[in-house]
Parts: C-alpha cells; sequence; structure tokens
C-alpha cells in the first residue's frame, strides 16, 4: 500500500513477539484455564446444589483433559484413570454430597465474610502469587506446557480463599475437593505417566476426605442445627 | 488481471460511511429480533431510519442557562464516532493510510472523549435525570477501564503492538494463534465489556426508562430534535464500532478484503453487516436469558470481566499461553 510505511507484509511480520503455542498446548491450556474459571464460579455460586454441580464440571473438565492427553501423548493408562475419576468425582462424590444435604434445610451459602468483588480481586492476587512462584521454579512438563502448571497452582491457592472466606461447611467441603482438582491437574502436568496404581491410591484419599467431611457436615449440622459455621466462633464453656 | 481498484482514501471513506449507514439498521434487527424473544412483534427493522428522520424534522431546544457546549457536544460526538472507524479494520485486511494515526488506546480515547462531552452536556442542563445518567456512566466506566486495559495489555503481548491489524492478522495466522488461552480469554472479556457498554447487562435496561437501570439512556433527556437524533445515532455507531472491533480484530477476522477490486470491498461490506448482525443476535439472546442486576452489583460482573483479562495476561506471562 504506497504511502503507508507500513505495507500489508508488514504486519505479518510485526506478529511474532509471542509464538503461539501447538493447537496441542493451546487447547490443554484452556481445559486448564476453564479448570480454574471454574474454580471462581463457586464464588459466585450462592446455593449449594450449584456449586455441587460446578465441582462435577470441574472434575468433568479434569477427565477431558486427561483424555486429551493420553490421546496425544499415548499414554494408555490415563484413559483408565479418566474413567475411574470421571467415575469418583463427577458421580459419585456430587450424589454423596447431595445425598447429606437432603436433610439440611439451609439450601443457601453463608454469605461470605468479603464482598464478591472483593473476594475475587483477593483470589487474582492469590492465585497470581501461585502463578508466577511456579513460573519461577522452573518445573518444566514434559506431556503438558508449563502454563498448566501455574494454572493447577492457582486453583490450589483460590480453593484456599474459598475455604477460608466461606462461612458454611458444605463451601468448605467443596473448596477442599477442589483442592484435590487442582492437585490432580499439577500431577497431569509434571508427572502423566506415573504408574496407575499410585494414581489410583490418590485418588481413594479423596474419598477419604469425602467421608471426613461427611461426618463433619453431619455432626455439625445435628449440634448447630444450621450449616453456617459463623455461630463456632463465639466461646462456649 | 486487469480489473478497477477503487482508491484507497475511497475505501477508508467507506469505512466510515458503511459503519453511519450500517448502525441503526444492526438496532434496528437486535430490537426485533429482541421483541420476538419476549414474544412480541416488535418495530420494523428500518424503524430507527424513521426515527432519526422523524427526529431531525423537529424543533431544537435547550434548558435555559445551558451554555453553547450543550449543542456542540453531539456534534463532537458524532465526530468522533466518526473518525474512529478510520483507524480499525473494517473493510480490509491490510492497513489503509489513515490506520496507523491512532492504536487501539487511541481509538479508546477517541471514544471515550465522546462519552465525556455527551456527560459535559448533561450536566449543562441541571436536570437531575441527565446528571443521575453522566455520573453513572463516569463512575462505571472508570470500573471497566482496568478490563480494556488489560485485554490491550494481552493484545501488546501477543502481537508486540498495539495495532488492531496486527492482532487480526495473527489471528489468521494459524490455529495455534486461535485456541491459545490468553486470545479466548481476552475475546471473552471483551465482549462483556462490549454488553456493559453497549447498556444490555447487567444492569440496563436498553430501551424503557426504567430510572433503576439507567445509564446511558439517561443522559439525552434533555436533548432535542435534530441535536437528540444525532445522540441516538452516535451511540447507535457506538455499538457497531464496538462489534466491528469485537468480530474483525478478535472473533472472526476473516472475509476482509485483502485487495482494493471493488467486488472484494463489496463483499467484506456484506461480511461485515453478516457478523455484527450475529454478534447482535447473540447478544440479544443473552440480554434476555439474564435478570437484570441491582445496580451496585455492577461491581460483581466487573470483577467477573477483570478475571478474565487478567488470566489472559498471567498465563502468556508464563509462556505458551
Amino acid at each position: 500500500m504506497a504511502g503507508t510505511g507500513l505495507p500489508g507484509g508488514g504486519v505479518a511480520a510485526l506478529a511474532a513477539a509471542h509464538p503461539a503455542p501447538s493447537v496441542f498446548g493451546g487447547s490443554a491450556n484452556v481445559v486448564a484455564v476453564l479448570v480454574l474459571l471454574l474454580e471462581f464460579g463457586m464464588f459466585r455460586q450462592a446455593l449449594l446444589r450449584d456449586q455441587i454441580r460446578l465441582y462435577a464440571a470441574q472434575s468433568a473438565a479434569i477427565s477431558v483433559l486427561a483424555v486429551i492427553i493420553a490421546a496425544a501423548r499415548d499414554v494408555p493408562q490415563l484413559y483408565v484413570l479418566a474413567a475411574l475419576s470421571a467415575a469418583l468425582k463427577v458421580v459419585i462424590v456430587p450424589v454423596l454430597m447431595r445425598r447429606l444435604l437432603r436433610g439440611a434445610d439451609g439450601e443457601i451459602a453463608g454469605s461470605g465474610a468479603l464482598g464478591l468483588a472483593s473476594t475475587v480481586l483477593l483470589a487474582i492476587a492469590v492465585g497470581a502469587f501461585g502463578f508466577f512462584a511456579v513460573g519461577t521454579l522452573g518445573i518444566a512438563g514434559v506431556t503438558l506446557p508449563r502454563t498448566a502448571l501455574g494454572l493447577a497452582m492457582a486453583v490450589v491457592l483460590v480453593a484456599f480463599v474459598l475455604m477460608i472466606v466461606r462461612r458454611d461447611v458444605v463451601s468448605q467441603a467443596i473448596g477442599f475437593f477442589s483442592l484435590e482438582n487442582g492437585v490432580s491437574l499439577a500431577a497431569l502436568v509434571i508427572a502423566a505417566r506415573m504408574p496407575l496404581i499410585l494414581a489410583v491410591a490418590f485418588l481413594f484419599d479423596l474419598l477419604v476426605a469425602v467421608i471426613v467431611f461427611g461426618v463433619l457436615i453431619r455432626v455439625h449440622h445435628g449440634r448447630a442445627e444450621s450449616l453456617s459455621t459463623a455461630g463456632l466462633t463465639r466461646l462456649r464453656g | 488481471m486487469a480489473s478497477i481498484a477503487l482508491p484507497v482514501p475511497a475505501i477508508q471513506a467507506l469505512q466510515v460511511v458503511t459503519i453511519a449507514a450500517a448502525a441503526p439498521g444492526v438496532s434496528g434487527v437486535i430490537a426485533r429480533a429482541e421483541a420476538r424473544l419476549q414474544g412480541r412483534r416488535g418495530p420494523r427493522v428500518l424503524q430507527p431510519y424513521y426515527d432519526l428522520a422523524k427526529l431531525c424534522r423537529k424543533e431544537a431546544l435547550a434548558p435555559e442557562g445551558a451554555s453553547w457546549f450543550f449543542l456542540a457536544a453531539p456534534l463532537v460526538a458524532v465526530t468522533c464516532y466518526l473518525t474512529v472507524p478510520l483507524l480499525i479494520p473494517v473493510l480490509t485486511s491490510y492497513p489503509l493510510p489513515l490506520g496507523y494515526m491512532g492504536d487501539i488506546l487511541g481509538g479508546g480515547f477517541i471514544l471515550a472523549l465522546a462519552s465525556f462531552v455527551v456527560a459535559v452536556a448533561a450536566l449543562e442542563t441541571g436536570s437531575p435525570y441527565a446528571q443521575l445518567g453522566s455520573s453513572r456512566a463516569k463512575t462505571f466506566a472508570a470500573i471497566t477501564e482496568p478490563v480494556v486495559l488489560f485485554v490491550v495489555f494481552t493484545v501488546a503481548l501477543i502481537t508486540g503492538t498495539d495495532l488492531p491489524y496486527a492482532l487480526a492478522a495473527t489471528v489468521r495466522s494459524s490455529a495455534g494463534q486461535i485456541v491459545r488461552p490468553a486470545h479466548l480469554l481476552a475475546t471473552a472479556a471483551l465482549f462483556m465489556v462490549i454488553l456493559s457498554e453497549t447498556g444490555r447487562i447487567p444492569v440496563e435496561t436498553h430501551t424503557g426508562t426504567n430510572e433503576f437501570g439507567m445509564i446511558e439512556e439517561a443522559r439525552p433527556f434533555e436533548h432535542s430534535g435534530p441535536y437528540f437524533a444525532l445522540l441516538k445515532w452516535g451511540s447507535a455507531m457506538k455499538q457497531l464500532i464496538l462489534y466491528t472491533i469485537l468480530a474483525n480484530v478478535f472473533l472472526v477476522p476473516w472475509g476482509l478484503a485483502a485487495t482494493t477490486r471493488p467486488a472484494d470491498v463489496g463483499l467484506a461490506i456484506l461480511a461485515l453487516l453478516g457478523k455484527a448482525l450475529g454478534i447482535g443476535l447473540v447478544v440479544a439472546v443473552i440480554d434476555n436469558s439474564f435478570a437484570k442486576l441491582r445496580l451496585f452489583k455492577i461491581t460483581e460482573y466487573a470483577s467477573a470481566a477483570f478475571l478474565l483479562a487478567v488470566l489472559g495476561v498471567f498465563t502468556l506471562y508464563l509462556g505458551g499461553g
């Protein structure tokens, strides 16, 4: 184009500051970002049932990511892991949690200690810390791009924020379970080829957590007649 | 092959004319689609044009005590909206002579200037509604501004420049550029900003005069006649400009003319209209599927958009994003 000084080809030449990832890397990262966004979505959900639904969606995203890696990187045992984790985290745990909630009358989660917008900003700051902390470590996964590892760390830390800010037992339990999702994501990045038996053992850890939290929710509900933990700060004696 | 080539300045002028002429029509289609979604028959698609024509025949009045600025503001605002299409890829994939006059930030400044003069004109009137609208518009613009900034940062990190043409070329270059999370997150954040800037979501009702959710619509309350027509036309142009940026820079930068042949440019006009109407229909569906929030909940919406934009920058910093 005469007179512009920058012909049409110049634009394409400019466009190489951050090289694009491969399509596989990009889509794997998108699924990892989705996991983190669902974690943030839990802040927004006021209904406990919807929060459980979000957890199921997040677990499904992890399973999808495992299948993507299994297909692209040729790690057949990940298919088994994906199926097991989908059965456990998408079906069994949500069903158990819903059954636990059936007796409880409080359908609405206790309001958080902070407003929603402030919580999100706080969680962004905490997540950023995890993101950049992992970045300085310089760990590179063999199966997935590094970004996914930072996102996994952010999921873990944001899950902590969820557990700290929310004042009801169910949100705290869901926060803990989704923390385990973040750990699974990190495991997929760093050690996708770890022996299946180990991966399954980690999954059973989650089952233990579900049982412990289930008992906790039952006991708390039986004593306090509510799912809120706000009353627990009062001194008794 | 020897064929007729349009002169480049003519194409650039055509970009402005396309935006100016098509904007009310796009608004009309959206209004029609919205009415259909709500089970009404809705106005004619061409109704906005008739409205503008009717307003232009009416008398123009100014409130007592308002200065010359009150009447100058609509003219300045429309001039701003007519300037922005010079800077963005409306019809062509190659940069036009004046396209490097300003980058994304420059375009943003011009849009902000238009909104600023309208707000000042609203303050001139002393009318409570117009003042309420302009005060709200400025407050919430300050909340969505960080989102736009982070979207610009993402573009700058991806392309090394902040020229809209460069990002469009990058997106076209490979499939890896399309699926990278930074691009998708920035696009989603920009879409959320556009929804709130064009008065759809989260609190405004686009057409009504419900004062609780009134932001943009309240500002031209005191204008009348041709000046009011200019303001209405301007807000329709702003909507189409934002849709064009979303479509031709971020979402679907295909279908732009790569040559100066009239046939290609004509096809690009049709493609632009198709894209804008597609976005408009999606916006209408979204607008009708969510309940409006209360006014002070607008920060929650802005924080969600901010989250998307910030995550986009984060994923780029660790590489591969």
